[in-house]
């Protein structure tokens, strides 16, 4: 499994007369079709951290790779096209057009990208909702579904142009722990079955645990950085449990 | 630039879920259109109306015999055509009418030429003697310059012997009909008798008082040798400063003038009643343009979340511009067909409470176009602020503020 996205030396810092810096010099990659969750206490710059590697904010320095490109430079807005066919975004307060229905929003990237979707990426769009149990709210607007209902819409809209990457911030910190739950697992089912790199912002242990790999942020520097799979889960509990950090 | 599907879908959806903002919007462009419309057509009628009861049965240039000053003949870098071919020194009378006629009558834009015998004279009927405007006129010509065709509302439009066409308000006065017998005496003393062959309106008291005469009798009874004037009507009246400037080129031994120069006062009235209504159309329009820029920009800081969604999904900066550009645009098309709509409807409502009848609504292709594109175009202006805010906003902002 080669990496999709590579960070070498990330540094952001806020301000410009006094200078606070959120993410200390950073270097990191990421495996194509592995899940990771970044986890950490609030104000520990994860958000930011994936902001910026989810092209939607500038580093102050070092360089950011993602699959094979380098963006380490350059206006964020100039990348749109990139993001529109390489990403795809789930937010924790997701974010949905609350002037188009849930299948408008879901076919909103392909609008943007491509042009008005051909029958097929409609049908495509309709299976996708029949999947994750969102069909009966298809033609409903965002203020007329429940927060998991939209959760689930904007998972789907991150999905539908089979993005290379999912990058999603706290995408059930808005939701009940059964919907959370119910929500992370349709995330997990079709990013696997699509071979989707999904890199996840989390502040939930129990969520974090899911993944295929954990990047703790602590104060701007990754402290702790291991395969689930490979600590096995009472060894990744006690990880997490840890304040200390491993490097 | 290419507009490009989805931002006009964005545009539409956005216009179409702020309904109260974007009617409210419609409203104030419709109503500063209308307004608009509805000035420039009445204005545009009455011009129309004040400038076809001024020139429309009136001659729009008149040739008359030369004052008598001395003229430079070198004034002109051309030959000057009469004082190669006219061997006569015009005054008082023009002598060569016919190769000036022929000459006016060649030029395209000349849609008649009359060579018109005029006088004062008396028309005596009974104990009364009642002042009138002798015109000797050959009918052919006269009938183009006078409409006879559209005015004559008795008898026939000819002259032939002592036949005479009568104005109406003579007619009115002097009690007289189809087939009548009058006398009129010149201003020398003697006088004739005439038969009433036909009788005109001609829409004003003054031309309605014209005693129609055929040329030959005119000018024998004014004891003339040529003839006094010689009336030109044009296709454009607008057009008639320009001919006759050419024409005074051409000719140095008879004098030149145009309506607008005989009717300065009127024209001033006109330009003055023009640029007032620019002036005031100018102010809608502006005030037009105020509202679309506020209400947008209003919407554009509304829809930052929307936008910052959009934006980290693809949509470039242009194409959030464009979605705004494309709402102002299509507030200012929507909103101008309305107003036209219910400019129309002012105009109709006007013209039927105010009752003047005396003039339509100018109804053109311009007063129709001009308003839609000029508001069209107040539209895009208005948009650009709120569009550059929109292609300015990074999605981060909203994305971390909420």
């Amino acid at each position: 499994m080669d990496d999709i996205v590579v960070v070498e030396n990330l540094v952001r810092y806020f301000g410009d007369i006094v200078k606070t810096e959120v993410l200390r010099n950073i270097s990191v990659s990421f495996k194509r079709g592995a899940f990771t969750a970044i986890i950490g206490p609030s104000g520990s710059g994860k958000t930011t951290f994936l902001n910026i590697i989810s092209l939607l904010e500038s580093p102050s320095s070092g360089k950011l790779y993602i699959d094979g490109k380098d963006f380490s430079t350059g206006d964020i807005n100039e990348y749109s096209s990139f993001r529109n066919r390489n990403i795809g975004f789930i937010f924790q307060f997701h974010y949905l057009l609350p002037e188009f229905t849930a299948l408008e929003n879901i076919l909103m990237p392909y609008w943007i990208g491509y042009g008005k979707p051909p029958v097929s990426m409609v049908k495509k769009a309709i299976r996708l909702m029949k999947e994750i149990d969102i069909l009966n709210v298809k033609d409903k607007f965002p203020n007329q579904m429940s927060g998991g209902q939209q959760q689930r819409v904007a998972i789907a809209r991150a999905l539908l142009n089979e993005p290379k990457i999912v990058f999603a911030d706290e995408p059930t910190g808005n939701l009940d722990r059964e919907t959370g739950f119910a929500v992370l697992d349709v995330m997990r089912r079709m990013v696997k079955e699509k071979g989707t790199t999904l890199i996840m912002v989390t502040h939930d242990r129990e969520i974090a645990i899911k993944a295929d790999r954990i990047l703790e942020l602590v104060d701007g520097e990754i402290c702790k950085s291991f395969i689930v799979k490979e600590k096995g889960e009472k060894k990744t509990r006690e990880l997490l449990e840890d304040r200390t950090c491993v490097f | 630039m290419i507009v490009r599907q989805y931002e006009f879908w964005i545009a539409i959806r956005f216009l179409i879920k702020g309904r109260f903002q974007t009617l409210l919007i419609l409203l104030g462009i419709a109503v500063g259109v209308a307004v608009q419309f509805f000035l420039s057509a009445l204005i545009g009628g009455l011009q129309i109306s004040l400038v076809e009861r001024t020139v429309g049965t009136a001659p729009h240039i008149l040739a008359l015999p030369s004052d008598s000053v001395p003229i430079n003949l070198t004034s002109s870098d051309k030959e000057i055509f009469d004082s190669r071919k006219v061997p006569f020194i015009e005054n008082q009378e023009i002598l060569s009418w016919q190769g000036y006629v022929s000459y006016f009558k060649s030029n395209p834009e000349v849609t008649a030429a009359c060579a018109v015998a005029g006088g004062q004279g008396f028309i005596e009927r009974g104990g009364s003697s009642y002042s009138v405007n002798i015109k000797g006129i050959q009918i052919e010509d006269g009938a183009l310059i006078y409409k006879f065709s559209k005015n004559l509302k008795a008898g026939k439009a000819e002259l032939i012997g002592d036949s005479a066409i009568l104005g109406q308000t003579l007619v009115d006065k002097l009690q007289i009909s189809i087939g009548d017998r009058f006398f009129i005496r010149n201003n020398k003393g003697s006088g004739d008798f005439f038969t009433v062959s036909g009788i005109v309106d001609l829409g004003s008291a003054p031309a309605n008082t014209i005693v129609f005469l055929s040329l030959d009798r005119a000018r024998s009874f004014l004891s003339l040798n040529g003839v006094n004037s010689i009336e030109i009507q044009i296709r454009n009246v607008f057009m008639a400063d320009t001919l006759a400037k050419v024409f005074r080129g051409e000719f140095s031994r008879i004098k030149i003038e145009s309506w607008q120069e005989r009717n300065r006062e009127l024209l001033t009235a006109l330009r003055s009643q023009s640029s007032s209504s620019g002036i005031i159309q100018f102010f809608v329009l502006f005030s037009i343009s105020l509202g679309i820029a506020s209400v947008l920009g209003i919407a554009a800081v509304q829809k930052s979340r929307q936008l910052g969604i959009l934006k980290a999904m693809g949509v470039d900066n242009r194409g959030a511009a464009s979605i705004f550009l494309i709402q102002g645009l299509l507030l200012g098309f929507v909103g101008s067909i309305i107003g036209i709509i219910l400019g129309y409807g002012m105009g109709v409502t006007f013209m039927k409470t105010a009752g003047t009848g005396t003039f339509d609504l100018e109804l053109n292709t311009f007063n129709l176009i001009s308003p839609v594109i000029l508001a069209v175009i107040a539209s895009g202006f208005a948009s650009v602020i709120p569009a550059r805010r929109a292609s300015k906003l990074s999605p981060i902002e909203v994305i971390r503020n909420g």
